[in-house]
């Protein structure tokens, strides 16, 4: 199992290193706003949204790319020769989509919470609410990268692109629409689980 | 838990409403050497990817190892090499990079007979698969699947894009893995005298189905083609049951029959031909006359 999430974060090292280059300048930004603007948060938001909005891309993207990647090259044909199963393949791909996700949240998370250690009244809600936000980030990430697994599963080159982008962009206004709240968390949860079952479902029963 | 390594019951398969399988049963004891042959398109490549599990079948089932080929688990794979057919490695890998990953992937892996089969080959560990020769991709491929000692090994057509002497090494290959005790191979091939060199048994398909199925040497015994000369014209009907082909040139009658035997011969001397000669028939000859279209399949089992 460890070397087939090895191979995928091999094979998919780009976008690790895009996720990385974006968290730092979204990092950069969440600095500079909070010691030289005054924390004002409508400039923050012009900034961070776009680079927000490039990270969720990415993470359709990525997911899209192995699993096009893999039917283009009969990589899991090949792979299920060895003593490997279909599952162990598919596993292998969504832990690797869940480390590229937290190369992005985990050092943001990290940042906001010094952040909010040294310019945030220490008062619970606070606290809640920044896990609320990474919590929602995390999710957004996964229903993105999911939804390009989904997708990406296709012998066309041009199917999964529009579909994925329109998706993706659905996905992400929904945060600005719902908030932070448990009833956003509900629906990316929900979302992520049919993606989910969805692109297992056709995985394991179409031909590699 | 039965001697066949391979098992095929009735399978069915159909590619966008065509019947490209249509109720193929065979089986592989342990041990045997399989060649399974047919023509392009004929299903041979299907019913290798149906049982590694990778193509679902429309009907029927197929067991390798006593293992359904739907439920193939990690620890059974493990004890199955394979070369597929245009050897779809992982074409963005270095050589070098596949060998370590089809390593650290394998249950045993044999690096003293790998290690054997790189310098007999020569492969270049620092190149790209896609900079490999089709040739030197079958080469690794075959390298590959012969490293892990596999218990069954599926050969699908891995000759192809061979020159004579690697294809040459691949056969004495094969003929010291068939040695070792135990193992069984299923061949698919389009180069006849391979497989007429190695396989023990030999399974035909035409038209989606397995025409013939029995051991090598049964099928040269049981295929006859006879030049039959009559004293006047030939007759109409020969009441030959399993006649694959039949030319009538003048009083000369070139008949192909399956299934020989004395019934046959007897039915043949009621009408007092002057001569009956038997042609000699290859594999290859055989091969052609079975996959020849027939508007009503013979069955050689």
């Amino acid at each position: 199992m460890l070397t087939l999430i090895k191979r995928e974060i091999r094979d998919n090292i780009v976008y690790f290193l895009g996720a990385a280059i974006l968290t730092a300048i979204l990092i950069v930004i969440t600095v500079s706003v909070a010691y030289n603007m005054g924390r004002d948060y409508g400039v923050y938001a012009g900034l961070s949204l776009p680079v927000i909005v490039i990270l969720m891309i990415g993470f359709s993207g990525m997911g899209v790319s192995q699993m096009y990647t893999d039917k283009a090259r009969k990589i899991s044909a090949f792979l299920t020769a060895l003593p490997v199963s279909r599952n162990q393949i598919l596993l292998a791909r969504i832990v690797t989509g869940i480390l590229a996700i937290l190369t992005v949240v985990l050092p943001f998370i990290i940042t906001s919470m010094a952040l909010a250690y040294l310019f945030v009244p220490p008062i619970p809600i606070f606290s809640s609410m920044i896990f609320d936000i990474f919590a929602v980030a995390f999710l957004l990430g996964f229903a993105c990268y999911c939804l390009g697994l989904m997708t990406g599963w296709t012998a066309s080159k041009i199917t999964p692109i529009p579909g994925c982008l329109v998706l993706t962009f659905i996905l992400t206004s929904l945060i600005i629409v719902k908030g932070f709240g448990s009833c956003a968390k509900g629906i990316l949860t929900l979302f992520i689980v049919a993606c989910l079952i969805r692109t297992w479902q056709k995985f394991m029963s179409t031909s590699l | 838990m039965n001697d066949n390594v391979i098992n095929v019951e009735n399978l069915v398969k159909y590619f966008d409403g065509r019947c490209v399988l249509d109720g193929i049963n065979f089986n592989v004891p342990q041990g045997c050497i399989y060649g399974l042959l047919g023509r392009n398109g004929a299903g041979k490549t299907t019913i290798i990817r149906i049982l590694l599990g990778i193509e679902p079948a429309t009907r029927g089932r197929t067991c390798l190892l006593d293992t359904e080929s739907t439920n193939l688990s990690p620890g059974i794979r493990g004890r199955i090499g394979c070369v597929a057919e245009g050897h779809n490695l992982i074409q963005s890998y270095k050589v070098g990079r596949l060998i370590k990953l089809c390593k650290n992937l394998s249950l045993q892996w044999n690096d003293e007979s790998f290690d054997h089969l790189m310098e007999t080959f020569r492969l270049p560990k620092d190149r790209k698969i896609k900079d490999l020769s089709m040739g030197m991709r079958a080469q690794l491929n075959l390298s590959l699947a012969m490293a892990i000692d596999p218990e069954l090994l599926i050969l699908d057509d891995p000759t192809l894009g061979l020159d004579t002497v690697a294809r040459r090494q691949f056969l004495e290959l094969a003929i010291e893995v068939i040695q070792k005790q135990g193992r069984t191979i299923l061949f698919c091939s389009h180069i006849l005298s391979d497989v007429e060199r190695i396989a023990e048994r030999i399974g035909i398909l035409a038209a989606g189905k397995l025409v013939v199925d029995c051991p090598l040497e049964q099928l040269k015994e049981r295929v006859r083609k006879l030049r039959i000369i009559f004293g006047e014209a030939p007759p109409a009907n020969l009441y030959l049951t399993e006649i694959i082909n039949q030319q009538i040139q003048g009083r000369e009658m070139t008949v192909t029959v399956a299934n020989w035997n004395r019934q046959k011969q007897a039915i043949l001397e009621t009408f007092k031909p002057s001569s009956c000669t038997e042609i000699p028939m290859s594999l290859e000859d055989i091969f052609i006359e079975c996959t020849r279209p027939n508007p009503q399949p013979v069955e050689i089992a």
